[in-house]
């Protein structure tokens, strides 16, 4: 008699897994085919946003004569030379250009092009830009400045976002405390960009104390020895660094601390409480567990923002980051490198995006991947 | 409550005083500047207060240097670090750095001043109004279309308020082409200033005019506004915001200009990338602009600037854009401007006299209307002394390696800062041209002559002498001893001199094969090399200069322009066409020591400057033969490609010699030519190289490359020790080895400007003669006379009209006197006149003015 109850049983939990596989795997084609259909869709409108839908052709056209005319002018000072072969020299150097830097294909074939080498990640070669050790190669191009990024925006960012966390948490727990006022009273400072921070970071710290260093990344000339090179990387990065996490702490603890404090007050909560249970249970049991969807969330997206930079501050500090490569890149009209960091970043998003919903199901058990609720 | 209140309050004072913090006034690290790069080039000339020029020059006085033992550069280290322009005076105050070899612009020259820096001065942009002077296909009127209007324009601006409130008072009023400071404006300062005279601002003159032609093309004045066919004219202005900012204060400036006779005036604020393809892509007629606040650049102390009329006004300009082509020039101005720049011309003084008639002739066209000769500044610390090329500032300089250094000592170090490291790969063929690049790889060269900083003329560097022979009648001069110059009336090439190059052959091919019946030349320069010159000058790896250097650089001339060279790239052919189509041979005469003849067609009105370049010194920097072989050899196995042009078509890396990807690859060929002891093109170079002679070479390179990781040797006085290309540092080391003493250039630590009083009577009887003394003085000593070109004079009436102009007469060194004769006083009017003095020195071509007021009553 049980033996058949536990084989229907096996078979009903064996469907019952089939099932479940069949409806993840569905899952997972749809998302996976979606988020595809969307980056294609993404990084095709960076190419046409970048390129004002062609229009950065006859910006470069112009641009290219200007500057060909201002070289002529200077390979020429000083020497006899005719009118017609400076005008020939003027017109070969600017077919030469414009042939270098593809003006000789319509712009919806290289649109394409670009497409097409982006969705393989083969990033190419950059049209203006060089990487620091003189490539064009746009991997090389990124590649170079990605230690750099991750070093200050990684930094920063998991000090900001740890600390704001378990700080605010604190506060959560001592809602109406001197210090909950205090970093209330400061939540305001985010107002001001990290940049504006640099600034006085600046100034205070190098220009007057001129105990930290004005900017870049390590001392001129850098150091040869491994352990003084990292101790001057390290003092490089102290007011970069500084700036990131000053200028966003106290709202970003202000922020936690409300979300938190919104949880503390759930019933189950003042139940725990009622129960006698520690505070530091009540804390990881009642209050972390059910925001960790959004904790995991936040600091997933964080994770990829990183790649992105923080284009002023860099740009202050002369910190040689992503995000001044980027904004070259766009000053430049560099669309290989525009389309190479972007397609980077859609990559990485939608696989943050793909792999989030799977963890969603597994650290909150009302989540059911792919399901619809039943 | 009340805490929450109070808390709202401290909340609402933080903001605050961010906020006012924000407001506050600026130190210099203020907003996140994005670094511009600034390519190769500088720009610009004087008008107003050249008298002014000597307080922004350096302050060395190296003339007076003691003697020293010390060969090479006077530091021992030099780091080049990259700054921010935004924070350059900040880091100087605070000891962070020693000099901003950049540059600054005028707007930075209050703060400067303030923190107490020194600072040398280099040409900025030169800033202009360019009209578009083409009738529209609209039907609707363009004033600009009407040279007399154009014309006026010169009288509704005023050049030196622009300089005053937009350039701090730091640039120079401008009305010519041609560049302000540069040897052509000093040749023609007495032209220059009558016609500075004529086209002051004059808003009432220039209303008259405007109104008479406006009215005589249809145009009515109806409330104040004038319309044409019932229609307001609306003048589209497209003004720059972007650049150095200083095109936005000046275009609004022009506006209320035009608006205050009655435009109505369309501003268009537009950054270039999105004014070039309305000013440069647009057709004229279309109509789609009238004005533009164009600038332009002159980095290189160009002593001819012969064809800047047919470049910046005709139709002929080669410059190849629309509106030049649209322009309707006066027929004597089209010949003036071609013949200048066709140099149909005989002599000099033929020459100076189109000059003279070009600058009045373009300011009646006035296509463009020039406004401005800006001016950065290169600010350094005290106790530093530096020399700066009155085009291109010190980074520019070829000579800044030989003369900076710190006050009376030897050695130490110097913090560089510039605006930016390694903008592109380095190698001497098609690499890097950042000027801050440059202002590196200048210290690590040296070449056959030193271009002199402060006249654009050029001294022995390395040659001994030189000869020029020029075809009769052509207008060549010449101002130095050390060139010899001679006409003669036919020039023959020898049969045996070199005129082209065999690719395939890797042989050169001589006159006598090429041209079977002879060929001439208009011109022959013969370079004359020391006898000790491969004994004592080394390349930085510790090898001797070798005639291979030589032989490999005329190699190079011709090979990478042949298309059955295995390193040919259609990049270099356009300059290539250039040369070739002057040049005549190469012989040489005698290989120990080294003569080596040039022939050519092409020549340049001063002899000084047909010295051809004949040292292993590339476009981008020097190369010793064996370097080249080995980049030359990763380039046809399809490696490397010295031009970006070519690494970009073959998919390969552009060739760098100090950092990444290339360093291997050079590594490799480095290694395969030392087990074969190569010479690179055997046929014509094994007469030159011995494979002994090859292997000494790529031994002593390995042991540099091991030493320094990079393949960037020269015979400057500084060798580059250290790339730090991520990191955009690097470093220059004093070099032991250099030839020649540390104080050989120390005449040019400070430019020559001349001081000018001028004194007389106070007031003058009409008819009676009268006489002015003139003092010339550098630094309080009375100028030698031999160093002076010319003293002339000016007389303006009361109505600032030049009634006569003449030269002054010498007395002594340094002493002149003006007689004004009973003629000539006859001619002024009872009131207030003018009588100015122009000094024009010849080892600064930069003239000084000075001026006295003086009374005549009947």
């Amino acid at each position: 008699m049980t033996a058949v109850p536990q084989t229907l049983s096996e078979g009903t939990k064996s469907k019952a897994g089939t099932s479940t596989l069949s409806r993840v795997a569905r899952f997972a084609v749809i998302r996976l085919v979606t988020l595809f259909i969307t980056v294609v869709i993404g990084v095709f409108l960076t190419i046409m946003i970048a390129n004002m839908g062609g229009y950065v052709d006859e910006i470069m056209r112009s641009e290219i004569r200007e500057r060909t005319i201002m070289r002529v002018a200077a390979m020429t000072a000083n020497q006899e030379v005719t009118p017609e072969m400076r005008k020939k020299l003027t017109e070969d150097m600017i077919k030469l250009e414009e042939k270098r830097l593809g003006l000789d294909t319509p712009f919806m074939v290289r649109a394409f092009r670009y497409l097409g080498n982006a969705l393989q990640l083969n990033l190419g070669r950059a049209v203006n830009m060089i990487s620091d050790s003189g490539s064009r190669s746009v991997r090389a191009i990124i590649l170079e400045r990605l230690p750099a990024t991750l070093l200050l925006m990684g930094t920063s960012e998991l000090i900001l976002f740890f600390s704001s966390v378990f700080i605010a948490l604190s506060l959560s727990r001592n809602y109406g405390s001197i210090w909950d006022k205090i970093v209330i009273a400061l939540s305001p400072t985010s107002a001001a960009p990290p940049w504006f921070y640099g600034i006085f970071f600046i100034l205070i710290f190098a220009a007057l104390l001129k105990i930290l260093p004005f900017g870049g990344m390590v001392d001129a000339p850098p150091p040869t020895n491994p352990v003084e090179y990292t101790l001057s990387l390290l003092k490089h990065l102290i007011l970069p660094g500084a700036s990131l996490i000053f200028s966003s702490l106290f709202l970003s603890i202000y922020n936690w601390r409300t979300f938190f404090l919104i949880y503390s007050s759930e019933d189950y909560v003042e139940m725990a409480k009622a129960k006698g249970l520690a505070s530091r249970d009540i804390e990881r049991r009642y209050i972390l567990r059910p925001t960790l969807p959004t904790i995991i969330t936040n600091f997933a997206l964080l994770v990829i923002s990183l790649w992105t930079g923080a284009t002023i501050t860099e740009t202050v500090f002369l910190w040689p980051g992503l995000g001044r490569t980027l904004y070259q890149a766009i000053g430049l009209y560099d669309t290989p490198v525009i389309v190479g960091s972007t397609i980077i970043y859609a990559y990485l998003l939608a696989v943050t995006v793909f792999i989030l919903d799977f963890v969603y199901a597994l650290v909150d058990p009302r989540v059911k991947v792919g399901g619809s609720g039943q | 409550m009340k805490q929450n209140k109070l808390m709202l309050v401290l909340g609402l004072i933080v903001i605050a005083s961010m906020v006012l913090s924000a407001c506050g006034g600026g130190a210099a690290t203020q907003a996140p500047t994005q670094a511009q790069p600034t390519q190769p080039a500088a720009t610009e000339a004087p008008t107003v207060a050249p008298t002014e020029a000597p307080t922004e020059a350096p302050t060395a006085t190296p003339t007076e240097a003691p003697r020293t033992t010390r060969k090479g550069g006077w530091l021992d280290e030099i780091v080049f670090t990259v700054v921010d322009a935004a924070s350059a005076v900040t880091q100087l105050k605070a000891g962070a750095i020693d000099i901003y070899a950049n540059g600054l612009s005028s707007a930075d020259l209050p703060s400067i001043k303030e923190a107490g820096l020194e600072y040398a001065t280099a040409n900025g942009l030169y800033y202009d109004l360019l009209f578009n002077p083409a009738e529209f296909k609209n039907g609707e009127l363009n004033p600009f279309s009407n040279r007399k209007i154009r014309e006026a324009m010169n009288w509704l601006v005023d050049r030196n308020y622009i300089n005053q409130e937009v350039y701090a008072g730091g640039a120079l009023p401008k009305w010519f082409a041609i560049t302000t400071q540069f040897p052509d404006y000093a040749d023609l300062a007495d032209t220059a200033r009558a016609l500075e005279a004529k086209y002051a601002y004059n808003p009432d003159k220039a209303k008259e005019v405007i109104t008479a032609e406006m009215e005589a093309m249809g145009a009515k004045l109806v409330d104040g506004k004038w319309t044409y066919n019932g229609k307001p004219v609306t003048l589209i202005f497209l003004i720059r915001p972007d650049s150095d900012g200083t095109r936005k204060p000046i275009g609004d400036y022009v506006a209320n200009q035009l608006e205050s006779i009655g435009f109505t005036v369309d501003r268009q604020y537009k950054k270039s990338s999105e004014a070039s393809p309305i000013w440069i892509g647009s057709q004229p007629d279309e109509g789609k602009w009238h004005l533009y606040t164009a600038a332009w650049s002159a980095t290189i102390l160009d002593r001819d600037q012969s064809n800047i009329f047919q470049e910046m006004y005709l139709p002929t300009s080669a410059q190849g854009i629309p509106v030049f082509l649209a322009n309707k020039p006066d027929p004597e101005f089209q010949k003036v401007g071609d013949d200048l720049a066709n140099a149909k011309y005989n002599t000099l003084e033929e020459r100076h006299e189109l000059m003279k008639r070009a600058l009045e002739l373009s300011l009646q066209d006035s296509l463009q209307v020039f406004l401005i000769d800006g001016k950065n500044y290169i600010p350094y610390v005290k106790g530093l002394q530096t020399t700066a090329d009155l085009a291109a500032g010190v980074e520019g300089a070829q000579v800044w390696p030989y003369t900076t250094r710190w006050m009376d000592k030897e050695g130490g170090q110097l913090k560089w800062a510039t605006q930016g490291l390694f903008g592109d790969p380095w190698n001497p063929i098609g690499g890097s041209n950042w000027a801050y690049d440059q202002g590196a790889i200048r210290a690590t060269q040296s070449g056959d002559v030193m271009y002199d900083p402060f006249t654009g003329l050029v001294w022995p560097l390395r040659i001994e002498k030189a000869e020029v022979v020029a075809q009769e009648g052509l207008p060549i001069g010449k101002t130095h001893d050390w060139v010899d110059l001679k006409f003669e009336k036919e020039i023959k090439v020898p049969a045996d001199a070199w005129v082209d190059w065999n690719a395939k052959d890797q042989k050169f091919i001589t006159v006598g094969e090429k041209f079977p019946d002879g060929l001439t030349a208009k011109r022959k320069t013969t370079v004359y090399y020391p006898a000790d010159l491969f004994k004592t000058v080394k390349w930085h790896d510790g090898s001797p200069v070798s005639l291979g250097d030589f032989i490999m650089t005329l190699i190079m001339t011709f090979d990478r322009a042949k298309q059955e060279s295995p390193i040919y790239d259609e990049q270099a052919v356009p300059t290539f066409e250039l040369f070739i189509q002057d040049f005549k041979g190469y012989k040489i005469v005698s290989t120990d020591p080294l003569v080596i003849e040039y022939y050519s067609d092409t020549y340049q009105l001063d002899a000084e400057l047909n010295i051809p370049v004949l040292w292993p010194t590339y476009s981008f920097g020097e190369g010793a033969w064996d370097v080249l072989a080995i980049a030359n050899l990763a380039e046809a196995n399809g490696e490397l490609a010295y031009s970006t042009d070519k690494a970009g078509q073959k998919q390969i890396e552009w060739t760098s010699f100090v950092g990444g990807p290339s360093l291997e690859i050079l590594a490799k060929y480095l290694d395969k030519a030392l087990s074969e002891s190569y010479i690179p093109y055997a046929p014509t170079m094994s007469q030159y190289v011995t494979p002994e002679e090859a292997k000494a070479r790529y031994e002593a390179l390995k042991a540099w490359y091991g030493e320094h990781n990079h393949f960037w040797v020269g015979t400057g006085p500084y060798y580059l020790d250290k790339a730090f290309l991520t990191e955009k540092s690097l470093t220059l080391k004093h070099f032991a080895d250099y030839p020649d003493l540390a104080d050989r250039w120390s005449n040019f630590g400070e430019p020559k400007l001349a001081d000018v009083t001028l004194d007389g009577p106070g007031q003058v009887k009409i008819g009676e003669e009268a006489t002015f003394e003139v003092a010339v003085t550098f630094k309080d000593e009375p100028y030698p006379q031999a160093e002076i070109k010319q003293v002339k004079y000016l007389l303006y009436n009361a109505k600032n009209e030049i009634v006569s102009v003449a030269d002054a007469q010498f007395v002594e060194d340094g002493k002149y006197t003006i007689t004004l004769s009973a003629e000539d006083t006859a001619k002024l009017e009872a009131g207030s006149n003018k009588l100015e003095v122009a000094v024009v020195p010849l080892v600064v071509s930069v003239p000084t003015f000075s001026s006295i007021d003086f009374v005549t009553a009947p």
